[in-house]
């Protein structure tokens, strides 16, 4: 038996070959149209992780033209076996923008909106503030005297939907400010 | 977990209890009901009959805050019974041990409190050592002061009367329970427990735990197919963001962050760096300096040298007794003390307790940085209802995020398997991983500090910082890299090339690695093995269903944890017919096993628990700030005016923070008293913003409701489906009453105790579904963890006259 | 040989990983729902939901029971509603010869409004739901689409603990009466829903009434 590859549950005894697509056209009439026009057509197939509980169910994206088009799950995934749960079933519509941040939007202090700026506008304006606190709040020596090189004053709450590696560079970035206020979700 | 997810189907017993599994690890199911198609009884231990019951063989309903009751009763029954594994408990725990004379406990306190300082001194729990500093043992367990007799006599008040008028669960199901997981103690059986945050998320949380873990200490359960601890994780990568410490008191790979009092690396090792003189003790953690070591180099490179300790002078370090975590943070931002920050990929302001303090807290910011797929109550604080947005001052700064398909990297699994994922797509709009976020936004400062330089600028200018986010450079980064030609068992290795495993690193600054725990995960001979996906197995790991070839998983592919205690003095496994490792006089055979020295009885292995110090299992665990042993505290706020078990009402070290915002509920509160649990549901995801912002999932459940008894109903006049109002010492909210018979009023001491249960993840911003159960918790945590009470609280339940929330 | 689903309810944790994923194969909006005091969302089979897993609870002798139900079409032997519509409008709705499926197509549009009355009221499950937006009849597909292609239905595929099954008619009866069989023990009123005349059997433990009144 390959165990490497078992891609795609085969029904088991099906008899009926699957069609080439090619030979579904419009002229097909009947059940045979109903099954043509199939939205898998010409998609590649990309691994990626179900972003809910830490089962890490496996999923297939279907893409076309670099976009999704559909999911389902992996059955190469011992865990899963291609199963997925009501969340991980929804990968495709969660994913679409129409509920979704696109851009970066600031609210200025005592304004009562959005504004939509760009990242580079963000990112100088992001850096100026976390200087400014830094600086005014920074503890080099505690009551007693000893080093202690940290700033109370900023904390950063995140986070589990980070990949190991986001995770490993968050670590350092805070340790680098001299942040300690740290926590996230393993501990709610 | 100890194990891991496919593990479960090797089960002869499975107890979920402080988890809802099949409703928040939904497809955890299909390995549950393997094991029950084999005969393996599941028992559901809950306060609310879930999908998890409906599919168990059996569900026990208790009073939340209840579960040490229930377990010590079962540890009792087991010793009463005999039902342990005795060999197993002599040889591989700490059963044996003798415990010194200052040792004790009274009417619910141990030795050595400090009622002002709410703290144990804990020197008074240690253990009596020999000249070398090795435990005394008694093997024999006849000793009056071994960890045995003290533990049996620590529960032998957890008689079924009092567990039972306690907890509400009846003789006759605490018996069914007892006698049904005690029947894995026999060698060649093994039980698993199933448990999430219906455990730690309780002021006794960690002992809940730790009382879990004793029992399968007791019964043989630990190194064992089908067998173990299992913490069914949260989270998509909750068990790699732990493994990487986003948690201000460890630094990545579990090591203390560096205090005042520790300046130097080697202040650091001292006290830090555990020391066994037993040469049978593994005592891994002696190796932790090199991997502190490690880790500093890759933080700071070339600039980490010998001088400044590899840069460990540079950190921050915390004060002594000072805790920094979400209690404290959001006290401290209450009280002014906090003027900016960042929140990724989390919304506190729906998901921390006590959200109207919470709320109010972050209307003290300066500035807030937020990353995240949709607007949240937290991004969006400053135009929630009832406030007016021209008197906040918080500058915030809203960036999108990736979506998981949208990147590349790894996650943890909760079995520990490193899994990767391939970006399926580019970032919608002008969205951006995370992971680009925060190295775009150091990197910002870090221009600033070049520019304008500023307090302390040190370690920012000196930090080893990418210019660009490069997921596959950081999964190199954190397996780890030679920085000097270096000859590991016979193979040389160049400068720059990856480590093969934790074995290779050093603490002289030669080895770079971000994470010990992933070394061996990305090397020069096998590349980045979080993309492996053979299905390749050996027969022996075939029937147990391991995968060894399938990703990896810390450490060094362990799949099962302590393995070593599976099998006996000679290495024959316990349990032959699922056998982890067996050892065939060359070697081990099965899982990588803990260590490859050989089976104890050569006289030449060491003790399986390599973890520990002293390398044994700890039923008696002397390191906990509330206590060496599991007892009963009822939850801060509770029904009863007194505990059962002692005069000590609440755990005595519990965490709380204390303002005008902190009210809490007294003991038996008539204002409040009805208890409150609070828990997910299966189609939304903790505080709810990714799914209901997901239209298919906020079509199968749309709005915040609550779950009641029909006999509480029926006592408050609220028919199924009324809108009502659930109000605590703290706060209010709105929600639709589902009246079901799978809540059960309960009799404790001779009473009727009502329960209701909340979901928590429907906020604000998406209009009509209501709003933060979090209103109704307290800012009051474990004493270990700081992990709040979200799960047992007061509350009182009502009609509600006019719908403001829950309108459509 | 036509095909058939087994739906073995004694192994559903109504995840509702069906419900959701025949929704996004089938590109189906999404129904603006209310809490009405039950988990079972939306209330009832409608054109944007093929699938659903209905809910039902009981206290018995003191003991709890929750009835999980993925209800969706039964692919009949022999449709009464493809009776009803062949008399009206020849293709409204089609049966697979190959695999059974049982399908309202487009033309299911040209079916007057008393004729669509009455192939809803012909179907024994009262499946057909009628999209007032469009006029066209709607219910699962078999996701004939995908089997035409060698791959499963996407609310088996989606499936964790065995409950949704898919296969050749003669393999699924096989596998119900196995699985009934083992059943017995346990729940003596264990049956199978007129596993004759339908190809989407499904098992239960109890009796049909108990999931919910429209079952049987």
């Amino acid at each position: 038996m390959d165990v490497t590859r078992r891609r795609f549950l085969k029904i088991a005894g099906l008899g009926i070959a699957s069609l080439p697509l090619t030979r579904l056209g419009l002229n097909l009439g009947g059940a045979e149209a109903y099954a043509a026009g199939f939205k898998l057509e010409g998609t590649k197939e990309v691994i990626s992780i179900c972003p809910f509980c830490s089962v890490g169910c496996h999923i297939i994206v279907h893409v076309r033209n670099g976009r999704m088009v559909s999911t389902e799950g992996d059955p190469d995934y011992p865990v899963s076996e291609g199963a997925l749960c009501s969340k991980g079933a929804a990968m495709l519509s969660m994913h679409k923008e129409d509920h979704r941040l696109t851009k970066p939007l600031y609210r200025a202090p005592y304004s009562d909106h959005w504004e939509e700026k760009s990242w580079e506008w963000m990112l100088d304006r992001i850096g100026r503030r976390i200087k400014d606190t830094r600086d005014r709040g920074f503890i080099r020596r505690n009551d007693k005297g000893q080093e202690v090189n940290r700033v109370d004053s900023i904390f950063q709450l995140g986070t589990s939907q980070m990949d190991n590696e986001e995770c490993a560079l968050s670590h350092q970035f805070l340790r680098g400010l001299g942040v300690v206020h740290i926590d996230h979700q393993a501990r709610i | 977990m100890t194990n891991h997810w496919i593990d479960i189907k090797n089960a002869d017993a499975i107890l979920i209890m402080g988890s809802n599994a099949a409703e928040h690890h939904p497809i955890s199911f299909k390995w549950v009901l393997k094991a029950k198609d084999k005969g393996a009884a599941v028992i559901h231990v809950d306060p609310k009959f879930s999908r998890t019951s409906a599919r168990s063989t059996l569900h026990i309903p208790l009073r939340s805050g209840t579960d040490i009751p229930v377990l010590g009763g079962m540890v009792r029954y087991i010793l009463e019974n005999g039902l342990f594994e005795k060999d197993y408990v002599v040889e591989y725990t700490n059963a044996a041990f003798i415990v010194n004379d200052k040792y004790g406990f009274n009417d619910g306190l141990f030795a050595g409190y400090d009622a002002d300082k709410r703290a144990y001194d804990k020197k008074l729990w240690a253990f009596e050592t020999d000249e070398k500093g090795i435990p005394k043992k008694d093997k024999t367990l006849k000793h009056p002061r071994c960890v045995f007799n003290l533990l049996k006599k620590q529960y032998d008040r957890y008689d079924l009367d009092t567990v039972s008028k306690t907890s509400g669960v009846s003789k006759e199901n605490l018996l069914t329970l007892y006698k049904t997981f005690g029947a894995t103690g026999k060698p060649d059986k093994s039980g698993t427990i199933m448990y999430a945050l219906g455990w730690t998320q309780h002021t006794v949380g960690v002992q809940n735990i730790r009382l879990a873990a004793i029992l399968q200490l007791l019964l043989g359960n630990i190194g064992v197919a089908g067998g173990g601890i299992n913490a069914l994780r949260g989270e998509p990568n909750v068990q790699g963001s732990t493994d990487h410490c986003l948690l201000w008191h460890i630094l990545p790979g579990y090591m203390a962050v560096p205090r005042a009092t520790w300046p130097t690396l080697a202040d650091y090792n001292k006290a830090n760096t555990p020391v066994s003189h037993d040469p049978m003790s593994a005592n891994w953690w002696q190796n932790k300096p090199k991997y502190l070591a490690s880790l500093l180099k890759g933080w700071f490179g070339e600039n980490g040298t010998k001088e400044n300790d590899f840069g460990y002078r540079m950190l921050p370090k915390v004060e002594p007794g000072v805790d920094y975590s979400y209690l404290y943070i959001f006290d401290r931002m209450y009280n002014g003390e906090i003027n900016g920050g960042f929140v990724f990929g989390t919304n506190p302001l729906q998901s921390a307790p006590n959200s109207n303090k919470n709320r109010a807290a972050v209307d003290q910011l300066d500035w807030l940085v937020v990353g995240e797929l949709h607007h949240t109550e937290t991004s969006d604080n400053w135009h929630r209802p009832g406030v007016n947005p021209n008197k906040i001052k918080t500058e915030v700064f809203l960036l999108p995020s990736a979506h998981r398909v949208e990147k590349s990297g790894s996650v943890t699994n909760s079995g520990r398997w490193i899994i990767w994922h391939d970006m399926a797509q580019k970032p919608i709009g002008q969205c951006r991983s995370m992971g680009e976020m925060i190295v775009d936004i150091l990197n910002q400062v870090r221009s600033l500090y070049e520019r304008e330089n500023g307090v302390y600028p040190d370690p920012l200018k000196k930090l080893d910082w990418p210019a660009y986010y490069d997921s596959d450079d950081m999964a190199q980064r954190i397996n780890g890299r030679f920085l000097k030609d270096t000859t590991v068992k016979g193979k040389t290795y160049k400068a720059g090339d990856q480590v093969p495993s934790f074995g290779a690193l050093a603490d002289d600054g030669s080895t770079v690695c971000f994470n010990w725990l992933y070394s061996g995960s990305y090397t020069k001979e096998g590349g980045n093995k979080a993309k492996r996906r053979d299905l390749n197995q050996t027969a022996m790991q075939k029937n147990i269903g391991l995968f060894p070839n399938y990703s990896w998983c810390w450490p060094v592919n362990r799949r099962i944890l302590y393995n070593r205690a599976s099998v006996d003095l000679k290495g024959k496994p316990l349990a032959p017919q699922k056998a982890v490792i067996k050892w065939t006089g060359k070697g081990w055979e099965g899982d990588v096993p803990d260590g490859g020295w050989p089976p104890l009885a050569t006289g030449k292995g060491r003790y399986p628990f390599i973890m520990r110090k002293h390398g044994f299992g700890q039923i008696f665990g002397p390191g906990r700030p509330d206590g060496p042993l599991p007892e009963h505290y009822e939850p801060v706020e509770s029904p009863l005016t007194k505990n059962p078990f002692s005069g000590q009402f609440n755990n005595p070290c519990f965490k709380k923070t204390s303002n005008e915002m902190d009210a809490l509920a007294k003991p038996g509160d008539k204002r409040f008293p009805i208890v409150l649990t609070t828990y997910c549901v299966t189609e939304m995801w903790c505080g709810g913003g990714e799914t209901r912002n997901t239209p298919n999932l906020l079509e199968a459940e749309p709005q915040l409701y609550v779950e009641m008894s029909h006999e509480l109903a029926k006592e408050k006049g609220i028919q199924n489906g009324d809108p009502v109002l659930i109000e605590s010492a703290r706060g209010s909210a709105e929600a639709i009453a589902m009246v079901t018979v799978r809540m059960t009023p309960l009799q404790i001491e001779g009473k009727t105790v009502h329960l209701v249960g909340m979901p928590f993840c429907y906020g604000w911003t998406t209009r009509g579904v209501g709003d933060s159960t979090n209103r109704l918790t307290a800012s009051i945590g474990d004493p270990n963890t700081g992990i709040p009470e979200y799960k047992a609280l007061m509350v009182n339940v009502t009609k509600a006259q006019r719908l403001r929330e829950l309108q459509a | 040989m036509p095909m058939t689903f087994l739906i073995d309810t004694s192994r559903c944790t109504a995840c509702r990983g069906c419900q959701v994923a025949c929704k996004e194969w089938n590109d189906l909006q999404a129904n603006k729902t209310r809490q009405r005091g039950t988990h079972q969302n939306p209330p009832d089979l409608n054109p944007f939901n093929y699938k659903l897993v209905r809910f039902a609870e009981y206290k018995e002798n003191g003991k709890v029971v929750w009835y999980f139900f993925p209800d969706q079409c039964r692919h009949c032997v022999s449709p009464p509603c493809k009776e009803a519509a062949d008399s009206y409008v020849e293709g409204a709705i089609i049966k697979d010869p190959k695999t059974g499926a049982v399908i309202f197509t487009e033309r299911t549009r040209l079916l007057k409004p008393e004729q669509v009355e009455e192939v809803i009221s012909y179907c024994p499950y009262n499946i057909p739901r009628l999209d007032t937006g469009t006029g066209i009849l709607a219910k699962c597909t078999m996701c004939n689409d995908r089997v035409k292609r060698n791959m499963l239905p996407m609310c088996v595929k989606t499936c964790p603990t065995g409950t949704m099954n898919f296969g050749e008619r003669s393999k699924m009866v096989a596998l119900a009466k196995k699985r009934l069989a083992e059943l017995k023990k346990d729940y003596p009123n264990a049956q199978l829903q007129d596993p004759d005349d339908v190809n989407t059997i499904f098992l239960l433990t109890e009796d049909p009434k108990k999931y919910f009144q429209k079952v049987g």
